[in-house]
């Protein structure tokens, strides 16, 4: 299976452009949307699960337009929007039970014990009598997730999941979407928290302001700021310039001054050594250096 | 079906929901313990069991849906307002495979389903009672369309206006506000509107199902819910097509415009149906008025023999009458006019063998017999006619409004039925014009005038199936058909089929039947033990009928019948009679369900159970006797057997009462000059108490009795510009009943009141079934008592004068002669006016009843039976075929002043003066008889009036007085109205002149009030206004041309609306210049609590400047009080009194100047 976006835009009645021209293509795994907030996530997320309408463009689905196949879409889609909000009168197991019943799952006692799956699966089984809002934050976002999976859906749509969750929480989701990506599922994650796009993504777009800046896998991003980023070891007076001249990373304080990692195209002229670049040094260097430069240029 | 799926999926998580929901939790709680303590109080054997609410099973379902879907169709509205708030939280769900229709659909039905619950829940707890009760009946079906018709459609529609406001609007607090501004505007102003049509929640909607027919209106009730049904689903299917969110199911998406469509159709088409009707039962009753204006001049000939034949065709009838007709018209006539029910085609009219030409008008039938009827020449024919019947013909001058003419078992609005023709049901009253009658049934002109024929009826009829017919008369069954022939000439011919049962009972030669529906003489359990004396029971309440009426009942027949609780009757101008009375026939309502004294097993618990705990022993029979004597008496005799809803007769008092049996069905007169005469003397001669409002209460609390009020019409228009003008139908017969009473009391004065019933009563059972000229009784008259009031009758129709009487100087002395003490009572009347007048006098003595001898009646007063008061009213002395409570009848000619002698062997404690037709206001005066000396002097030859050569002056020439109805008097017209009020446009004042007291709430400004303890020359009245703080003032200002020291007076007249002061005194004082001293508060006043007038703050205007005297109402005496002595030169002289008070009322009536010698 196959989701292919074709010159996609959305204009809202305010006169935002959400999305300008996209272009994208991905398969079966994990999917990772990174941008900063207002970079069009969200809006290219939800015209993906048919609760938004494109100003122009397409997504096609195996070829199929989603606007024109919504049934069958809807039918295998599995959804966990950014505000994730449920009935707070239904008990946990309700709540999936009546999203296992919209998603299919017709027969009472498969879905029960579906539902019963799930809740073990993201560690709420516990907790399956228990009304919604008496839940925590982190079981909320998991009972969000079991309701995205519930019904086997072939496309799991997350908008930012991992928002306002502790480190553990964040640990334990990602592991979830990771084991899933392995099975013949596309998983589009959406954040804008670098770390969530881990080496799980088979791809990733980078949005920015409504533009789609990078579409490839996370390797290739990380290989384009390869010998970009550097470790210096700064007095005091040095990083008041440093900071003028670069964009600065991460800043560690020593007993000499500071230990400062930065983007750079070439290297500086202060005691710097390249280092070996992850994920989050090349999202910085690709929005906050080379998006800049290739604006001034 | 994933669609049912998907619906269902939805529909139980959202019930779910809202089930969990507080609001709904706390509604749900709070309706089961309501309805739980409603049910109990109502309906089980340890609470009220009203017989209205318990005779018709239907009325368990229908009490509680009725109340509960008012309450529901508020609640829905907050949780539907609520469907489109969750977005967020229905975002997850509206990714999944389903449907708009499918969801909004889902969430409608959760919702109804969920309500549904409740209601199958509050049901239950009613049929729970209906079952245990011992004294009703199960009629489960009822549960299940009360469920259909009031409910459903209305949660229909409310879901459906919610969701689509919300839609459209999107915001929730808008949308509430909208919603309820239309539930409340559809409780408060729209459920009565075009046939209700806007009744969204069958608030006004007559929906009561009877035991024996069902529903009478099907039609119209499927119309009107199916409308709001249809227009709900509309409006979900709207909401489905602007649902934010993408829709995925094409075809779904055009079955709900196609369901849109149809639902729209139908309720346009619904709609069409309930307006049409409507409508059309208005233009109905407008053809019919427009029909008798364009006849209502034409001469009728009068029936005097009918042989009707008539098949039961299901729906429709068939039938021929072959009338004997008179032409005693003074002119001949060439045209026959009869009038026919507009629904009933006429196919054929003969006369001697060939067939007549003829043109139908509406309902007239005009047949051109081709020859001239002279006056007093007979003639037949033969109308052959089929069809249905128009009820909109019955009563034309009526709507069918629930608002201004309701029908109710207590709260539940009853449809309003004038006949039944029905394939297992027919009732025809001669209202319905079954068969051609010779007149109109309302004249437009003269809605007061009626024509009356004594009629030899034979009826036969063809029933179909197994149904039995009942109508008046013997019945013999032959040859298939029924005949009935009555005994004697009926005024009107009542037809019923039915599945009726019968009991017959012979008493005195008459015999009484009992019509009912099986199953519905429960009677006869519960009052089992007066089997062996109901003979007995029944003698005596007839004997007391006759001796109440002075004449014998005239039928040889008394059929109760029992018709579906829908029929009904609306009160005529023409006459006081309602159709629920026929000739020898009562029309009572199924289980005499509208009769609260019916439930004779509940009362007989009750009272047995008071009794014991009294310690008073009773035995069941007695007990039987007590109740069956009590509902016989309030239903057929007093007919006071109902009640008042915010001072709204409700099942009118004269609905059943047997009265007409006495006069309207058995005596006629008619004039053509004065064609109201038949109206008048019924409405005095039945003695009929004027419905609308609770008897007693207003000459007690300071307001207008009935008398008061023709009074004051009286003094506008002469009666014949009044009948011109076609007031409404109170109005008209309070008129007719005090034009009744005086012309009577003219009779009586002039013939002798004795000697004028001796002979009227003969006279009446001489001519009785007859038609009487009133031309004829004026040459009798003259003949017997040589007096001819004919030449009276044209003043007492144009004229427009009224009397006016001054009472002075009443006296009473004790005179003892041996061991035996007598009374002569004396006072001085005089009438300044230049018209004649009179006035009836009765007295309220200390001494047991039948202390009077002669020259003195025994005083009946009025009591009035469960009105709030406990008052009595005199505006009916000298009512009735024997007027036997008055003591003398005076006639005053034009500025004659007379001394009046009376002689009573009981003590006199107050003179009753009922003045009828006078400029008296009020016309009922009660003067109390003070201090009686005793003397031993015989009593010389007394006589009973002198005439005294002038008019006695009423005031003292050293005295000024002005009272509140004079032009020195001057009352502040400032009102202080809420914005609110301003801008609804209501008014607090009412149109009406005078108002009765209120004691809690009283006016802010100065209202004026009447009472026979207040000053005046006329009309004895005072102005009250709510205590304050001064802003409100009433002046009292003269011009003095004497200087000198003035004693100043105000009067206070203490009387009945002294309801509330703690230590009241009794009347007393009595004004120096013969104003009417203030009577004792009437029996029944109470004397606790607080009073509502306390201190009253006079500024007295004098040489030397104003001062300030406060006056404690509570101390003051009845009559004049002195508020000190100042010093006045001649000028413009002025007492001021302010609403500055700590009572709750401030009261001012008159201020008295004397000079001071």
């Amino acid at each position: 299976m196959k989701i292919e976006i074709q010159g996609l835009n959305k204009i809202y009645p305010n006169g935002n452009h959400a999305l300008k021209d996209i272009n994208l293509g991905f398969g079966y795994g994990m999917f990772g949307l990174l941008g900063p907030n207002g970079a069009g996530k969200s809006s290219l997320m939800r015209i993906i699960v048919t609760l938004m309408k494109p100003t122009s463009g397409r997504v096609l689905i195996d070829g199929k337009d989603i606007q024109k196949h919504r049934k069958e879409l809807r039918s295998m889609l599995g959804y966990l929007p950014q505000d994730f909000r449920f009935f707070t009168s239904l008990k946990t197991w309700e709540f999936l039970d009546y999203s296992g019943a919209l998603s299919g799952l017709r027969n009472r006692k498969e879905r029960l014990a579906e539902v019963d799956r799930l809740l073990d699966q993201v560690g709420l089984l516990e907790v399956r009598d228990r009304q919604a809002n008496r839940l925590s934050g982190g079981m909320k976002r998991r009972l969000g997730i079991a309701q995205a999976l519930i019904g086997n859906p072939r496309i799991i749509v997350v908008d930012e999941p991992t928002t306002g969750l502790d480190p553990d929480e964040r640990i334990r989701f990602r592991n979830i979407l990771s084991q899933l990506s392995r099975q013949d599922v596309i998983i589009i994650l959406s954040t804008h928290i670098v770390g969530d796009i881990s080496s799980t993504c088979q791809g990733m777009a980078l949005l920015n302001k409504g533009d789609l800046v990078f579409s490839g896998s996370p390797e290739n991003l990380v290989r384009q700021a390869e010998g970009h980023v550097f470790r210096l070891h700064l007095t005091p007076y040095e990083y008041e310039k440093v900071k003028e001249q670069y964009n600065v990373i991460s800043t560690i304080p020593v007993e000499t001054g500071w230990e400062v990692q930065i983007v750079s195209d070439d290297p500086p002229v202060y005691d710097a050594s390249a280092i070996v670049p992850n994920i989050e040094h090349a999202y910085v260097y690709y929005m906050e250096h080379k998006l800049r430069t290739s604006l001034i240029d | 079906m994933d669609f049912l799926q998907n619906i269902g999926i939805v529909a139980r998580y959202e019930a779910k929901t809202l089930r969990r929901s507080w609001f709904f939790r706390l509604f749900a709680v709070g309706a089961l313990f309501i309805f739980t303590i409603l049910n109990i109080g109502l309906f089980s054997p340890v609470g009220d069991e009203s017989w209205e609410m318990i005779s018709i099973p239907s009325a368990v379902p229908l009490v509680n849906l009725y109340l509960l879907n008012i309450a529901q169709a508020l609640v829905v509205i907050f949780l539907a307002a609520d469907f489109l708030k969750k977005l967020d939280t229905n975002e997850v769900l509206y990714t999944r495979s389903i449907s708009n229709f499918e969801y909004v659909t889902g969430k409608t039905w959760g919702i109804l389903r969920l309500f549904l619950g409740l209601d199958l829940l509050i049901l239950g707890i009613g049929l729970l009672m209906n079952i245990i009760s011992r004294n009703m009946s199960v009629n489960i079906m009822a549960y299940l369309w009360y469920l259909i018709i009031i409910c459903v459609p209305t949660i229909i529609f409310s879901l459906g206006l919610a969701y689509m406001l919300m839609s459209v609007i999107r915001n929730q607090a808008i949308t509430f506000m909208l919603l309820l501004g239309y539930a409340a505007l559809n409780m408060f102003y729209l459920y009565h509107r075009a046939g209700s049509l806007f009744d969204y929640m069958a608030f006004g909607l007559p929906v009561f199902k009877s035991g024996v027919i069902g529903f009478d209106n099907p039609g119209m009730l499927v119309s009107q819910r199916l409308l709001y049904f249809s227009l709900g689903l509309a409006l979900v299917m709207a909401t489905i097509l602007l649902f934010k969110r993408l829709p995925q199911s094409r075809f779904q998406r055009g079955l709900t415009i196609v369901l849109l469509v149809v639902f729209t159709v139908s309720s346009a088409l619904c709609a069409t149906d309930v307006y049409s009707n409507y409508k059309k039962k208005i233009n109905d009753k407008n053809l019919v008025l427009e029909t008798n204006r364009q006849y209502e001049n034409r001469n009728f000939v009068s029936i005097t023999e009918a042989d009707i034949e008539l098949s039961h065709k299901g729906l429709t009838l068939e039938a021929s009458a072959s009338l004997r007709i008179i032409n005693d018209n003074r002119e001949e006539i060439d045209t026959w006019l009869f009038s026919l029910n507009p629904s009933l085609s006429v196919s054929r009219i003969t006369s001697g063998g060939s067939d007549l030409s003829f043109k139908r008008v509406n309902h007239v039938i005009e047949a051109d017999p081709g020859k001239t009827l002279l006056p007093g020449h007979s003639d037949s024919l033969k109308i052959f006619y089929s069809g249905t019947i128009n009820e909109s013909f019955c009563f034309p001058d009526y709507t069918d409004n629930v608002k201004d003419n309701p029908y109710r078992i207590d709260m539940l609005n009853v449809s309003k039925r004038q006949a039944f023709l029905t394939e297992k049901y027919v009732l025809l009253t001669p209202e319905a014009h079954w068969y051609p009658v010779s007149g109109l049934n309302y004249y437009p002109s003269n809605p007061a005038r009626i024509k009356i024929d004594f009629i030899d009826f034979t009826l036969k009829v063809k029933t179909s199936g197994n149904l039995t017919a009942v109508s008046q008369g013997n019945r013999v069954t032959e040859n298939g058909y029924y005949r009935f022939k009555p005994g004697s000439p009926l005024t009107g011919l009542t037809l019923a089929i039915g599945n009726y049962l019968s009991d017959s009972i012979m008493v005195d030669s008459v015999e009484y039947i009992s019509y009912y529906f099986p199953g519905n003489d429960y009677y006869k359990k519960d009052l089992a033990g007066l089997k062996d004396t109901l003979s007995l029971l029944v003698s005596g309440i007839m004997r007391e009928l006759e001796t109440n009426f002075s004449t014998k009942y005239p039928f040889s027949t008394l059929t109760l019948l029992e018709v579906p609780v829908q029929f009904y009757s609306y009160p005529r101008n023409n006459t006081q009679t309602r159709a629920e009375v026929q000739p020898s026939m009562v029309l009572v309502p199924e289980k005499l369900s509208t009769l609260r004294n019916a439930g004779f097993a509940k009362q007989f618990t009750r009272q047995k159970r008071r009794m014991a705990r009294n310690n008073q022993i009773i035995t069941d029979k007695e007990l039987q006797v007590r109740l069956f004597n009590d509902f016989i008496r309030n239903t057929f005799i007093s007919g006071e057997n109902f009640r008042f809803v915010n001072g709204v007769a409700h099942n009118e008092p004269v609905r059943y009462r047997l009265g007409p049996s006495f006069y309207f069905f058995k005596n006629n007169f008619y004039s053509s000059e004065y064609p109201v005469i038949n109206a008048v003397f019924e409405s005095h001669l039945q003695k009929v108490e004027i419905p609308g409002r609770a008897p007693g209460m207003t000459p007690v609390f300071g307001g207008l009795s009935d008398n008061d009020k023709a009074n004051l019409i009286l003094k506008e228009y002469s009666f014949r510009e009044l009948l011109a003008k076609n007031p409404g139908g109170d109005t008209i017969r309070t008129i007719l009943a005090v034009k009744g009473d005086y012309l009577f009391n003219l009779f009586r004065a002039k013939a002798g009141i004795d000697e004028f019933k001796e002979w009227f009563l003969k006279y009446i059972d001489d001519n009785k079934f007859r038609r009487v000229d009133i031309l004829q009784m004026n040459a009798d008259m003259e003949q017997k008592f040589g007096f001819g009031f004919y030449p009276y009758l044209s003043d007492w129709f144009n004229g427009k004068e009224l009397a006016g009487f001054l009472f002075t100087n009443l006296q009473a002395t004790e005179i003892i002669s041996g061991d035996r003490s007598r009374y002569l009572v004396s006072f001085t009347v005089s009438n300044p006016e230049p018209v004649p007048g009179l006035f009836n006098v009765s007295f309220r003595t200390g001494a047991g009843p039948g202390g009077m001898g002669p020259g003195g009646r025994q005083v009946i007063m009025t009591e009035m039976q469960g009105s709030r008061g406990g008052g009595f009213s005199i505006s009916m002395q000298g009512r009735g075929m024997e007027a036997s409570d008055i003591s003398r009848i005076v006639f005053l000619g034009p500025e004659e002043s007379r001394r009046i002698n009376i002689v009573l062997d009981a003590q006199p404690r107050a003179l009753l003066i009922n003045t009828i037709l006078s400029r008296n206001i009020p016309g009922e005066i009660s003067l109390p008889v003070g201090d009686i000396p005793r003397s031993r002097e015989r009593i010389r030859e007394v006589r009973e009036e002198e005439i005294l050569p002038l008019i006695p002056e009423i005031s003292d020439p050293s005295e000024i007085i002005v009272d509140n109805e004079d032009p020195g008097f001057t009352a502040s017209r400032q009102v202080m109205e809420s914005p609110l009020k301003r801008l609804l446009g209501v008014q607090d004042r009412n149109e009406q002149t005078y108002q009765q007291i209120r004691m809690m709430n009283a006016p802010e400004y100065w209202q004026p009030v009447v009472q026979s303890a207040y000053y005046g020359k006329y009309i004895r009245s005072a102005v009250y206004t709510r205590g304050g703080s001064g802003d409100r003032k009433v002046s009292w200002n003269a011009v003095i041309d004497k200087p000198g020291y003035y004693d100043i007076y105000t009067y206070t007249g203490k009387s009945g609306d002294r309801m509330m002061i703690r230590t009241g005194r009794a009347g007393g004082g009595g004004g120096p210049q013969g104003a009417p001293p203030a009577p004792p508060p009437p029996g029944g006043q109470g004397s606790q609590g607080d009073s509502p007038y306390k201190d009253m703050r006079f500024l007295i205007y004098h040489d030397e400047g104003v001062e300030e005297i406060t006056l404690d109402y509570e101390n003051a005496e009845g009559g004049w009080n002195n508020l000190g002595r100042y010093y006045l030169s001649p000028d413009s002289v002025k007492v001021e009194l302010s609403n500055l008070s700590t009572g709750r009322i401030v009261i001012g009536d008159a201020v008295k100047w004397v000079l001071q010698e």
